[in-house]
Protein backbone atom coordinates (compact mmCIF):
# COMPACT_ATOMS: atom_id res chain seq x y z
CA UNK A 1 0.00 0.00 0.00
CA UNK A 2 1.41 3.55 -1.12
CA UNK A 3 1.84 5.91 2.28
CA UNK A 4 0.17 9.42 1.89
CA UNK A 5 4.32 10.63 2.02
CA UNK A 6 5.30 9.07 -1.07
CA UNK A 7 2.52 10.86 -2.66
CA UNK A 8 3.07 13.99 -1.39
CA UNK A 9 6.64 13.51 -2.40
CA UNK A 10 5.16 13.09 -6.28
CA UNK A 11 3.08 16.23 -5.74
CA UNK A 12 6.73 18.39 -4.77
CA UNK A 13 5.20 19.41 -1.29
CA UNK A 14 5.86 19.06 2.44
CA UNK A 15 2.57 19.82 3.84
CA UNK A 16 1.14 17.05 5.76
CA UNK A 17 -2.28 15.28 5.52
CA UNK A 18 -4.61 15.83 7.60
CA UNK A 19 -7.22 13.38 8.41
CA UNK A 20 -10.24 14.85 9.26
CA UNK A 21 -13.92 13.32 9.30
CA UNK A 22 -13.70 10.76 6.67
CA UNK A 23 -11.07 11.88 4.40
CA UNK A 24 -7.00 12.47 4.08
CA UNK A 25 -7.02 16.45 3.30
CA UNK A 26 -3.89 17.79 1.52
CA UNK A 27 -4.59 21.31 1.82
CA UNK A 28 -1.36 22.58 -0.42
CA UNK A 29 -2.71 25.82 -1.52
CA UNK A 30 0.15 25.77 -4.37
CA UNK A 31 -1.00 22.85 -6.39
CA UNK A 32 -2.71 22.41 -9.64
CA UNK A 33 -5.43 20.31 -10.03
CA UNK A 34 -4.19 18.48 -13.22
CA UNK A 35 -0.93 17.51 -11.34
CA UNK A 36 -2.65 16.06 -8.71
CA UNK A 37 -4.83 14.13 -11.36
CA UNK A 38 -1.50 12.94 -12.86
CA UNK A 39 -0.53 11.47 -9.82
CA UNK A 40 -3.49 10.25 -8.62
CA UNK A 41 -2.86 8.18 -12.16
CA UNK A 42 0.30 7.43 -11.55
CA UNK A 43 -0.35 5.88 -7.82
CA UNK A 44 -4.20 3.86 -9.78
CA UNK A 45 -6.33 5.86 -7.18
CA UNK A 46 -9.51 5.66 -7.88
CA UNK A 47 -11.61 9.21 -8.96
CA UNK A 48 -14.95 9.33 -6.73
CA UNK A 49 -16.21 12.90 -7.36
CA UNK A 50 -16.06 16.67 -7.01
CA UNK A 51 -18.28 18.39 -4.81
CA UNK A 52 -18.80 21.61 -5.17
CA UNK A 53 -19.27 24.77 -2.41
CA UNK A 54 -20.70 28.12 -3.60
CA UNK A 55 -18.60 31.09 -1.13
CA UNK A 56 -20.15 33.48 0.69
CA UNK A 57 -20.04 37.20 -0.26
CA UNK A 58 -19.36 36.55 -3.86
CA UNK A 59 -15.89 34.90 -3.09
CA UNK A 60 -16.23 32.42 -5.95
CA UNK A 61 -16.36 28.92 -4.99
CA UNK A 62 -14.05 25.51 -3.31
CA UNK A 63 -14.18 22.00 -5.33
CA UNK A 64 -13.56 19.48 -3.28
CA UNK A 65 -11.94 16.44 -5.58
CA UNK A 66 -11.78 12.79 -4.13
CA UNK A 67 -10.02 9.69 -4.71
CA UNK A 68 -10.48 6.35 -3.75
CA UNK A 69 -6.52 4.82 -2.46
CA UNK A 70 -7.47 1.24 -1.68
CA UNK A 71 -9.77 1.94 0.67
CA UNK A 72 -8.74 5.44 1.65
CA UNK A 73 -10.84 8.87 0.90
CA UNK A 74 -8.10 11.28 -0.46
CA UNK A 75 -9.41 15.31 -0.63
CA UNK A 76 -8.08 17.80 -2.52
CA UNK A 77 -9.93 21.06 -1.99
CA UNK A 78 -9.21 23.59 -4.40
CA UNK A 79 -10.31 27.68 -4.57
CA UNK A 80 -11.98 28.76 -7.83
CA UNK A 81 -11.81 31.96 -8.90
CA UNK A 82 -13.31 33.88 -11.88
CA UNK A 83 -15.82 30.55 -11.70
CA UNK A 84 -12.89 28.69 -13.84
CA UNK A 85 -10.73 25.88 -13.25
CA UNK A 86 -8.81 23.60 -15.55
CA UNK A 87 -10.93 20.24 -16.59
CA UNK A 88 -9.04 16.72 -15.74
CA UNK A 89 -11.53 15.02 -17.85
CA UNK A 90 -7.93 14.58 -20.51
CA UNK A 91 -6.51 12.72 -17.81
CA UNK A 92 -9.17 10.96 -15.62
CA UNK A 93 -12.38 10.18 -18.14
CA UNK A 94 -14.82 9.04 -14.60
CA UNK A 95 -14.75 13.04 -14.02
CA UNK A 96 -17.12 13.61 -17.27
CA UNK A 97 -20.34 13.63 -16.02
CA UNK A 98 -19.49 15.62 -12.87
CA UNK A 99 -17.91 18.28 -14.25
CA UNK A 100 -20.84 18.82 -16.23
CA UNK A 101 -23.07 18.78 -13.55
CA UNK A 102 -21.01 20.93 -11.28
CA UNK A 103 -20.98 23.18 -15.02
CA UNK A 104 -24.56 22.93 -14.87
CA UNK A 105 -25.40 23.55 -11.57
CA UNK A 106 -22.95 26.50 -10.40
CA UNK A 107 -21.81 27.80 -13.57
CA UNK A 108 -18.19 26.86 -13.12
CA UNK A 109 -16.52 26.02 -16.17
CA UNK A 110 -13.61 23.67 -16.47
CA UNK A 111 -11.36 24.81 -19.23
CA UNK A 112 -9.92 22.94 -21.47
CA UNK A 113 -13.10 20.70 -22.46
CA UNK A 114 -16.40 20.38 -24.77
CA UNK A 115 -19.33 20.35 -22.93
CA UNK A 116 -22.37 17.93 -24.88
CA UNK A 117 -25.83 18.87 -24.31
CA UNK A 118 -27.28 18.88 -20.93
CA UNK A 119 -26.89 16.15 -18.50
CA UNK A 120 -29.48 16.79 -15.89
CA UNK A 121 -31.72 19.79 -16.60
CA UNK A 122 -33.53 21.35 -19.85
CA UNK A 123 -33.06 23.77 -21.64
CA UNK A 124 -30.59 25.78 -23.81
CA UNK A 125 -28.15 27.57 -22.03
CA UNK A 126 -25.72 25.68 -20.04
CA UNK A 127 -23.62 27.05 -17.21
CA UNK A 128 -26.30 28.59 -15.36
CA UNK A 129 -25.83 28.78 -11.64
CA UNK A 130 -29.31 26.88 -10.20
CA UNK A 131 -28.91 28.65 -6.58
CA UNK A 132 -28.72 32.31 -8.05
CA UNK A 133 -31.88 31.41 -10.19
CA UNK A 134 -33.52 30.16 -7.79
CA UNK A 135 -33.54 32.92 -5.72
CA UNK B 1 -24.64 4.25 -43.53
CA UNK B 2 -25.20 4.94 -39.63
CA UNK B 3 -28.69 5.96 -38.37
CA UNK B 4 -29.64 7.05 -34.92
CA UNK B 5 -32.36 5.09 -32.66
CA UNK B 6 -33.50 6.90 -29.59
CA UNK B 7 -34.00 4.57 -26.82
CA UNK B 8 -36.45 5.79 -24.24
CA UNK B 9 -37.06 8.21 -22.13
CA UNK B 10 -40.03 6.21 -21.57
CA UNK B 11 -39.86 2.60 -23.23
CA UNK B 12 -40.58 -0.70 -22.30
CA UNK B 13 -36.82 -1.73 -22.02
CA UNK B 14 -36.29 0.71 -19.79
CA UNK B 15 -37.49 0.41 -16.02
CA UNK B 16 -36.65 4.21 -15.27
CA UNK B 17 -36.68 7.49 -17.57
CA UNK B 18 -33.42 8.33 -19.58
CA UNK B 19 -32.29 8.14 -22.83
CA UNK B 20 -30.09 6.02 -25.15
CA UNK B 21 -29.34 7.89 -28.59
CA UNK B 22 -28.10 4.70 -30.40
CA UNK B 23 -25.73 5.21 -33.82
CA UNK B 24 -26.28 2.09 -35.56
CA UNK B 25 -25.12 0.90 -38.61
CA UNK B 26 -27.40 -2.61 -39.31
CA UNK B 27 -27.72 -4.26 -36.55
CA UNK B 28 -24.68 -3.15 -35.10
CA UNK B 29 -24.00 0.05 -32.29
CA UNK B 30 -21.58 2.30 -33.34
CA UNK B 31 -21.98 4.90 -30.75
CA UNK B 32 -24.23 5.47 -28.07
CA UNK B 33 -25.10 8.59 -26.36
CA UNK B 34 -26.71 9.46 -22.69
CA UNK B 35 -29.13 11.71 -21.57
CA UNK B 36 -30.40 11.47 -17.94
CA UNK B 37 -31.79 14.13 -15.63
CA UNK B 38 -35.76 13.01 -16.04
CA UNK B 39 -35.73 12.39 -12.84
CA UNK B 40 -34.05 15.71 -11.66
CA UNK B 41 -35.64 16.33 -8.30
CA UNK B 42 -32.94 19.20 -6.99
CA UNK B 43 -32.95 17.50 -3.74
CA UNK B 44 -29.40 18.22 -2.38
CA UNK B 45 -30.68 21.93 -2.93
CA UNK B 46 -33.70 21.17 -0.75
CA UNK B 47 -31.69 19.57 1.54
CA UNK B 48 -30.00 22.63 2.07
CA UNK B 49 -33.53 24.16 3.18
CA UNK B 50 -34.50 21.17 5.96
CA UNK B 51 -33.26 20.54 9.82
CA UNK B 52 -31.12 17.64 10.79
CA UNK B 53 -33.94 15.58 11.59
CA UNK B 54 -36.02 16.42 8.16
CA UNK B 55 -32.71 15.77 6.05
CA UNK B 56 -32.93 12.43 7.40
CA UNK B 57 -36.67 11.77 5.85
CA UNK B 58 -35.40 13.71 2.97
CA UNK B 59 -32.07 11.80 1.77
CA UNK B 60 -34.36 8.64 2.75
CA UNK B 61 -36.19 9.30 -0.79
CA UNK B 62 -33.64 9.77 -3.20
CA UNK B 63 -34.21 6.16 -3.80
CA UNK B 64 -36.66 3.69 -3.67
CA UNK B 65 -34.87 0.59 -3.43
CA UNK B 66 -31.78 1.17 -1.49
CA UNK B 67 -33.48 3.89 0.61
CA UNK B 68 -31.62 2.71 3.99
CA UNK B 69 -28.22 3.08 2.20
CA UNK B 70 -29.13 7.29 1.89
CA UNK B 71 -30.06 7.55 5.63
CA UNK B 72 -27.36 5.43 6.95
CA UNK B 73 -24.53 6.77 4.44
CA UNK B 74 -25.86 10.55 5.61
CA UNK B 75 -26.25 9.67 9.06
CA UNK B 76 -22.36 8.46 9.89
CA UNK B 77 -21.11 11.74 7.71
CA UNK B 78 -23.73 13.55 10.72
CA UNK B 79 -22.28 11.32 13.28
CA UNK B 80 -18.74 12.78 12.35
CA UNK B 81 -20.22 16.19 12.75
CA UNK B 82 -21.37 15.70 16.19
CA UNK B 83 -19.31 13.66 17.47
CA UNK B 84 -21.53 10.53 18.28
CA UNK B 85 -20.99 6.74 18.17
CA UNK B 86 -24.09 4.28 17.65
CA UNK B 87 -23.83 1.70 20.42
CA UNK B 88 -22.58 -1.91 19.02
CA UNK B 89 -26.39 -3.21 18.90
CA UNK B 90 -26.89 -0.55 16.37
CA UNK B 91 -23.94 -1.36 14.36
CA UNK B 92 -25.16 -5.11 13.79
CA UNK B 93 -29.06 -3.77 13.14
CA UNK B 94 -27.36 -1.22 10.45
CA UNK B 95 -25.66 -4.38 8.88
CA UNK B 96 -28.64 -6.69 8.87
CA UNK B 97 -30.98 -4.14 7.51
CA UNK B 98 -28.37 -3.35 4.54
CA UNK B 99 -27.83 -6.72 3.61
CA UNK B 100 -31.10 -7.37 3.60
CA UNK B 101 -31.63 -4.14 0.98
CA UNK B 102 -28.48 -5.70 -0.78
CA UNK B 103 -30.73 -8.94 -0.81
CA UNK B 104 -33.89 -7.73 -2.21
CA UNK B 105 -31.73 -5.42 -4.65
CA UNK B 106 -30.46 -8.18 -6.20
CA UNK B 107 -33.12 -10.47 -6.82
CA UNK B 108 -35.05 -7.88 -8.09
CA UNK B 109 -31.98 -7.36 -10.24
CA UNK B 110 -32.21 -10.85 -11.33
CA UNK B 111 -35.81 -10.64 -11.76
CA UNK B 112 -35.51 -8.09 -14.42
CA UNK B 113 -32.79 -9.56 -16.46
CA UNK B 114 -34.40 -12.47 -16.23
CA UNK B 115 -37.18 -10.80 -17.94
CA UNK B 116 -35.06 -9.08 -20.42
CA UNK B 117 -33.51 -12.51 -21.35
CA UNK B 118 -36.83 -13.95 -22.48
CA UNK B 119 -37.19 -15.50 -19.31
CA UNK B 120 -40.49 -14.93 -17.83
CA UNK B 121 -40.71 -18.27 -15.21
CA UNK B 122 -37.37 -16.92 -14.12
CA UNK B 123 -39.15 -13.47 -13.46
CA UNK B 124 -41.62 -14.58 -11.51
CA UNK B 125 -39.88 -16.75 -9.35
CA UNK B 126 -37.32 -13.66 -8.52
CA UNK B 127 -40.07 -11.13 -7.39
CA UNK B 128 -41.68 -14.06 -5.40
CA UNK B 129 -38.58 -14.47 -3.51
CA UNK B 130 -38.07 -10.68 -3.62
CA UNK B 131 -41.56 -10.08 -1.77
CA UNK B 132 -40.28 -12.74 0.71
CA UNK B 133 -37.12 -10.34 1.53
CA UNK B 134 -39.68 -7.58 1.52
CA UNK B 135 -41.77 -9.37 3.79
CA UNK B 136 -38.64 -9.80 6.51
CA UNK B 137 -37.76 -6.24 6.26
CA UNK B 138 -41.51 -5.31 7.07
CA UNK B 139 -41.16 -7.63 9.96
CA UNK B 140 -38.34 -5.53 11.69
CA UNK B 141 -39.09 -1.76 10.59
CA UNK B 142 -42.78 -2.03 9.93
CA UNK B 143 -42.24 -1.04 6.08
CA UNK B 144 -41.52 -2.39 2.77
CA UNK B 145 -39.73 0.66 0.96
CA UNK B 146 -38.79 3.31 3.03
CA UNK B 147 -37.89 1.94 6.63
CA UNK B 148 -36.87 4.80 8.67
CA UNK B 149 -34.60 2.56 10.63
CA UNK B 150 -31.57 5.19 10.86
CA UNK B 151 -31.18 8.49 13.14
CA UNK B 152 -28.14 9.81 14.19
CA UNK B 153 -26.49 7.84 16.67
CA UNK B 154 -28.29 4.61 15.87
CA UNK B 155 -31.31 3.44 14.98
CA UNK B 156 -35.08 3.69 15.59
CA UNK B 157 -36.14 0.13 15.89
CA UNK B 158 -34.91 -3.16 17.23
CA UNK B 159 -34.54 -6.33 15.99
CA UNK B 160 -36.05 -8.49 18.90
CA UNK B 161 -36.69 -11.67 17.88
CA UNK B 162 -33.40 -12.32 15.38
CA UNK B 163 -34.04 -16.19 15.73
CA UNK B 164 -37.04 -16.00 13.83
CA UNK B 165 -35.46 -13.47 11.51
CA UNK B 166 -32.86 -16.03 11.04
CA UNK B 167 -35.02 -18.73 10.19
CA UNK B 168 -36.61 -16.75 7.69
CA UNK B 169 -32.78 -16.10 5.92
CA UNK B 170 -32.28 -19.69 6.26
CA UNK B 171 -35.13 -19.84 4.04
CA UNK B 172 -34.01 -17.96 1.62
CA UNK B 173 -30.97 -18.95 1.31
CA UNK B 174 -31.73 -22.10 0.71
CA UNK B 175 -34.73 -21.42 -2.02
CA UNK B 176 -32.25 -19.10 -3.47
CA UNK B 177 -29.67 -21.62 -3.50
CA UNK B 178 -32.14 -24.16 -4.84
CA UNK B 179 -33.41 -22.27 -7.72
CA UNK B 180 -31.76 -18.72 -8.52
CA UNK B 181 -28.09 -19.44 -8.55
CA UNK B 182 -28.18 -22.76 -10.10
CA UNK B 183 -30.80 -21.33 -13.08
CA UNK B 184 -28.53 -18.46 -13.37
CA UNK B 185 -25.21 -19.81 -13.23
CA UNK B 186 -25.38 -22.95 -15.03
CA UNK B 187 -28.50 -22.32 -17.15
CA UNK B 188 -28.02 -22.48 -21.26
CA UNK B 189 -30.53 -19.80 -21.51
CA UNK B 190 -28.39 -17.52 -19.20
CA UNK B 191 -25.49 -18.36 -21.14
CA UNK B 192 -26.65 -17.68 -24.32
CA UNK B 193 -28.15 -14.11 -23.78
CA UNK B 194 -25.23 -12.88 -21.47
CA UNK B 195 -21.81 -14.12 -22.13
CA UNK B 196 -19.48 -12.19 -24.20
CA UNK B 197 -22.42 -9.42 -23.72
CA UNK B 198 -21.34 -5.71 -23.57
CA UNK B 199 -18.04 -6.24 -22.35
CA UNK B 200 -16.55 -3.64 -20.25
CA UNK B 201 -12.72 -4.62 -20.51
CA UNK B 202 -10.50 -4.14 -16.65
CA UNK B 203 -8.75 -0.81 -18.12
CA UNK B 204 -12.43 0.39 -19.29
CA UNK B 205 -13.34 -0.22 -15.84
CA UNK B 206 -10.75 1.37 -14.04
CA UNK B 207 -10.19 4.62 -16.09
CA UNK B 208 -14.70 5.04 -16.06
CA UNK B 209 -13.93 4.98 -12.08
CA UNK B 210 -16.94 2.15 -12.39
CA UNK B 211 -18.48 0.72 -8.66
CA UNK B 212 -19.52 -2.29 -6.99
CA UNK B 213 -20.39 -5.52 -9.22
CA UNK B 214 -19.92 -3.66 -12.16
CA UNK B 215 -16.32 -2.88 -11.12
CA UNK B 216 -16.09 -6.58 -9.35
CA UNK B 217 -17.40 -7.77 -12.71
CA UNK B 218 -14.42 -6.31 -14.54
CA UNK B 219 -11.75 -7.76 -12.09
CA UNK B 220 -11.68 -4.83 -9.73
CA UNK B 221 -11.74 -6.25 -6.71
CA UNK B 222 -13.12 -3.40 -4.44
CA UNK B 223 -15.68 -3.14 -1.81
CA UNK B 224 -15.95 -0.89 0.73
CA UNK B 225 -17.51 -3.44 3.54
CA UNK B 226 -13.69 -4.91 3.36
CA UNK B 227 -11.35 -2.08 2.71
CA UNK B 228 -13.00 0.65 4.56
CA UNK B 229 -15.22 -1.51 6.88
CA UNK B 230 -18.19 1.09 8.71
CA UNK B 231 -21.41 -0.28 10.96
CA UNK B 232 -20.07 -3.60 12.41
CA UNK B 233 -18.54 -4.96 8.76
CA UNK B 234 -14.95 -5.20 10.18
CA UNK B 235 -16.30 -7.98 12.26
CA UNK B 236 -18.32 -10.05 9.65
CA UNK B 237 -16.41 -13.16 7.68
CA UNK B 238 -17.45 -12.96 3.65
CA UNK B 239 -15.58 -12.93 0.29
CA UNK B 240 -15.81 -10.21 -2.18
CA UNK B 241 -16.78 -12.15 -5.91
CA UNK B 242 -14.68 -11.18 -8.46
CA UNK B 243 -15.20 -11.86 -11.86
CA UNK B 244 -12.87 -11.36 -14.87
CA UNK B 245 -14.91 -11.63 -18.19
CA UNK B 246 -16.71 -8.03 -18.15
CA UNK B 247 -19.21 -9.17 -19.84
CA UNK B 248 -22.90 -9.17 -18.37
CA UNK B 249 -22.73 -12.84 -17.65
CA UNK B 250 -19.86 -11.71 -15.28
CA UNK B 251 -22.06 -9.37 -13.71
CA UNK B 252 -25.04 -11.76 -13.53
CA UNK B 253 -22.48 -14.35 -11.58
CA UNK B 254 -21.01 -11.60 -9.43
CA UNK B 255 -24.48 -10.68 -8.21
CA UNK B 256 -25.74 -14.42 -7.68
CA UNK B 257 -22.44 -14.95 -5.43
CA UNK B 258 -23.36 -11.57 -3.66
CA UNK B 259 -26.64 -13.21 -2.68
CA UNK B 260 -24.88 -16.02 -0.73
CA UNK B 261 -22.50 -13.73 0.27
CA UNK B 262 -24.98 -11.42 2.13
CA UNK B 263 -26.59 -13.85 3.12
CA UNK B 264 -23.81 -15.48 4.96
CA UNK B 265 -23.25 -11.81 6.70
CA UNK B 266 -27.07 -12.16 7.68
CA UNK B 267 -26.34 -15.25 9.82
CA UNK B 268 -23.56 -14.09 11.57
CA UNK B 269 -25.08 -10.43 12.45
CA UNK B 270 -28.06 -12.11 13.59
CA UNK B 271 -26.68 -14.83 15.76
CA UNK B 272 -23.67 -12.40 17.41
CA UNK B 273 -25.89 -9.32 17.71
CA UNK B 274 -24.98 -8.22 20.93
CA UNK B 275 -27.35 -6.55 23.56
CA UNK B 276 -27.55 -3.43 24.35
CA UNK B 277 -28.91 0.23 23.53
CA UNK B 278 -30.38 1.33 20.02
CA UNK B 279 -28.84 4.81 20.28
CA UNK B 280 -26.46 7.21 21.53
CA UNK B 281 -29.88 8.63 23.97
CA UNK B 282 -31.26 12.27 24.40
CA UNK B 283 -28.10 14.54 24.40
CA UNK B 284 -28.00 17.37 23.16
CA UNK B 285 -26.49 17.40 19.23
CA UNK B 286 -23.78 20.07 18.80
CA UNK B 287 -22.73 20.36 14.70
CA UNK B 288 -18.86 20.93 14.37
CA UNK B 289 -18.17 24.14 11.47
CA UNK B 290 -16.70 22.13 8.59
CA UNK B 291 -17.74 18.91 6.34
CA UNK B 292 -17.88 15.29 6.70
CA UNK B 293 -17.19 12.37 4.30
CA UNK B 294 -19.14 9.03 4.46
CA UNK B 295 -19.12 5.93 2.14
CA UNK B 296 -21.03 2.88 1.90
CA UNK B 297 -21.29 -0.01 -0.17
CA UNK B 298 -24.66 -0.04 -1.56
CA UNK B 299 -25.81 -3.07 -3.76
CA UNK B 300 -24.91 -1.09 -6.94
CA UNK B 301 -21.65 0.44 -5.70
CA UNK B 302 -20.16 3.07 -3.46
CA UNK B 303 -22.34 5.77 -2.17
CA UNK B 304 -20.74 9.21 -1.01
CA UNK B 305 -21.96 11.99 1.38
CA UNK B 306 -20.25 15.25 1.87
CA UNK B 307 -22.57 17.20 4.50
CA UNK B 308 -21.57 20.52 5.30
CA UNK B 309 -22.50 22.55 8.24
CA UNK B 310 -21.72 25.44 9.96
CA UNK B 311 -21.75 25.31 13.83
CA UNK B 312 -25.02 26.03 15.95
CA UNK B 313 -27.15 26.11 12.72
CA UNK B 314 -30.14 23.51 12.33
CA UNK B 315 -29.57 22.86 8.70
CA UNK B 316 -26.91 21.78 6.46
CA UNK B 317 -24.78 24.11 4.48
CA UNK B 318 -24.30 21.91 1.62
CA UNK B 319 -25.22 17.51 1.06
CA UNK B 320 -23.26 16.44 -1.60
CA UNK B 321 -24.83 12.74 -3.12
CA UNK B 322 -22.37 11.12 -5.21
CA UNK B 323 -24.64 7.24 -6.08
CA UNK B 324 -23.07 4.43 -8.00
CA UNK B 325 -25.13 4.82 -11.18
CA UNK B 326 -23.67 8.14 -11.32
CA UNK B 327 -20.60 6.78 -11.62
CA UNK B 328 -21.54 3.50 -13.67
CA UNK B 329 -23.76 4.72 -16.35
CA UNK B 330 -21.16 6.57 -18.65
CA UNK B 331 -19.36 3.33 -19.34
CA UNK B 332 -22.65 2.01 -21.18
CA UNK B 333 -21.54 3.18 -23.64
CA UNK B 334 -18.13 1.47 -24.35
CA UNK B 335 -20.03 -1.66 -23.20
CA UNK B 336 -22.90 -1.06 -26.35
CA UNK B 337 -20.38 -0.28 -28.72
CA UNK B 338 -19.97 -3.18 -31.65
CA UNK B 339 -22.99 -5.24 -29.41
CA UNK B 340 -26.19 -6.21 -31.34
CA UNK B 341 -29.16 -3.87 -31.14
CA UNK B 342 -31.39 -6.23 -29.98
CA UNK B 343 -28.69 -6.89 -27.15
CA UNK B 344 -29.03 -3.07 -26.08
CA UNK B 345 -31.27 -3.60 -23.56
CA UNK B 346 -29.91 -6.16 -21.25
CA UNK B 347 -26.75 -4.57 -21.66
CA UNK B 348 -27.56 -1.23 -19.94
CA UNK B 349 -29.73 -3.40 -17.29
CA UNK B 350 -27.04 -5.12 -16.19
CA UNK B 351 -25.21 -2.09 -14.95
CA UNK B 352 -28.73 -2.17 -12.48
CA UNK B 353 -29.24 1.07 -13.31
CA UNK B 354 -31.25 3.28 -10.95
CA UNK B 355 -32.00 6.93 -12.16
CA UNK B 356 -34.30 7.86 -9.04
CA UNK B 357 -30.63 8.00 -7.33
CA UNK B 358 -28.76 9.33 -10.22
CA UNK B 359 -31.02 12.45 -11.04
CA UNK B 360 -31.32 13.34 -7.56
Amino acid sequence: MISLEKISEQLGTTDPWVENRGAYWLAATELNVRDVARVMNEVKARFVTITAYQLPDEDGFRLEYHWDLDGRLLGFAFPVSGNSIDSIYDLCEGVDWIEREVHEGFAVDFLGREYEPLLLREGETPGVNLREVSK
Amino acid sequence: MSYKIPMGPYHPALEEPYKLDLICEGETVCDAKLHIGFNFRGIEHLAETRNYIQVIALMERVCGICSNIHTLTLCQAMEKLTGQTPPPRAQYIRVIVAELERLHSHVLWAGIAAKLMGFKTMFMTCFELREKVMDVLQAISGNRVNYSMNKIGGVNRDIEDPLAVLKMVEALEAEMARTVIPIFTTSRTARARCAGIGVLTHEKAVSCSVVGPTARASGVAQDLRRAAPYAAYAEMEFSTPVEQDGDVRARLMVRALEIMESCRILRQALAKMPPGELDTGDVKLVFATGTATSRVEAPRGEVMYSVSWKENSRTPRRVHVRTPTFANMPAIRWMVLGARLADTPLIQASIDPCYSCTDR
